[in-house]
């Protein structure tokens, strides 16, 4: 069984060195079509003749069929596997997904959890686009809780088409934090 | 969905539910959502992965939460509503495996200036309140 991933370990002084700066961007591998909207449909029963039929998407403003906007993150997701990855081995280290680039940035904290999450809708996603996701530290705020103490970090991702339109902006926190020293005795 | 229905920033008032509507929480509809919204994360579809990490289960994570609270809003508005932000997105308790997830949610507030509705969503579960947001979103005018 493999250990969660907690981030780069490091100093406070090296993670606000990347406050504002790009950490991470991943140009989506699929472009939006019908079939991966029909399979984000499935599991969630959603039925919505927006995202599967022109003409009902036509009737509605739209100029053609449009991915759900919070598909979004998957859109801007690049492949989990390329053919220079060469081939996998039984005792690989499972992959995670790359959003959350808050853990490329070295921080001196050994736990994490998820806080919070904004996401604003601005372009609708068209059949044939291609989604881009860029990550900027935004954000480093620091906080003692009861787990222990750390710093609320925020990262913008900004989402564009390919015509560099914007589609989403994400900020997600993540409290990265160290557990407090247990006392002997 | 009925593609008919026309919410209209005329027919809103502070008070008006959402929903509910409700997903049975089982491994299999993790699976099939990992593989649709490709968050391969093994909390989400690895019993044994999310027990050592003190969740009980196998538990539903940001995307598939997201997405329902699009249904739900969705389902509400009709095909001409437009959502513009869903904010304060926050867990507080795992929707695990076993669960039904009940999505639901109530207008807060209206600006018929700009045609937008301002309204707080949940999920909960037989644990209670599971995940809170807010969301913004605009109506036509009829």
């Amino acid at each position: 069984m493999s250990k969660p991933s907690w981030g780069k370990y490091g100093t406070w002084e090296e993670a606000e060195s990347y406050l504002g700066k790009v950490i991470g961007e991943d140009v989506g591998v699929d472009a939006v079509e019908l079939g991966s909207i029909r399979r984000w449909l499935e599991p969630k029963e959603f039925d919505c003749a927006l995202h599967t039929d022109r003409k009902a998407a036509n009737d509605a403003g739209y100029r053609d069929v449009l991915a759900p906007s919070t598909m979004v993150f998957s859109y801007g997701l690049p492949s989990y596997w390329s053919p220079e990855d060469g081939h996998a081995r039984i005792d690989d280290e499972p992959r995670q997904i790359p959003i959350p680039v808050i853990f490329d940035v070295p921080a001196p904290c050994t736990l994490s959890f998820a806080s919070n999450i904004d996401m604003e809708f601005f372009e609708p996603m068209y059949i044939g686009d291609t989604i881009t996701r860029t990550s900027r530290l935004a954000d480093i705020s620091h906080k003692e809780l009861r787990v222990g103490k750390g710093a609320f970090m925020t990262q913008e991702d900004t989402y564009t088409n390919q015509n560099d339109e914007k589609v989403a902006v994400v900020l997600l926190t993540i409290f990265r934090f160290v557990p407090p020293e247990r006392k002997e005795g | 969905m009925d593609m008919d229905v026309r919410r209209s920033i005329s027919s809103v008032s502070v008070g008006n539910t959402l929903g509910p509507i409700s997903i049975p929480v089982t491994l299999q509809r993790l699976v099939m959502e990992a593989g649709a919204n490709r968050d391969f994360s093994l909390i989400h579809h690895d019993r044994d992965v999310a027990r050592a990490t003190g969740a009980p289960d196998a538990y539903m994570n940001t995307f598939f939460i997201a997405g329902m609270f699009e249904r739900l809003l969705r389902e509400w508005m009709g095909p001409r509503g437009r959502i513009n932000k869903i904010v304060n997105l926050r867990m507080k308790v795992f929707n695990c495996v076993g669960d039904t997830a009940v999505f639901k949610g109530t207008v807060e507030g209206l600006d018929t200036t700009n045609n937008q509705v301002t309204v707080s969503l949940s999920s909960e579960t037989d644990n209670g309140i599971t995940v809170t947001a807010d969301a913004t979103v605009t109506l036509p005018n009829s």
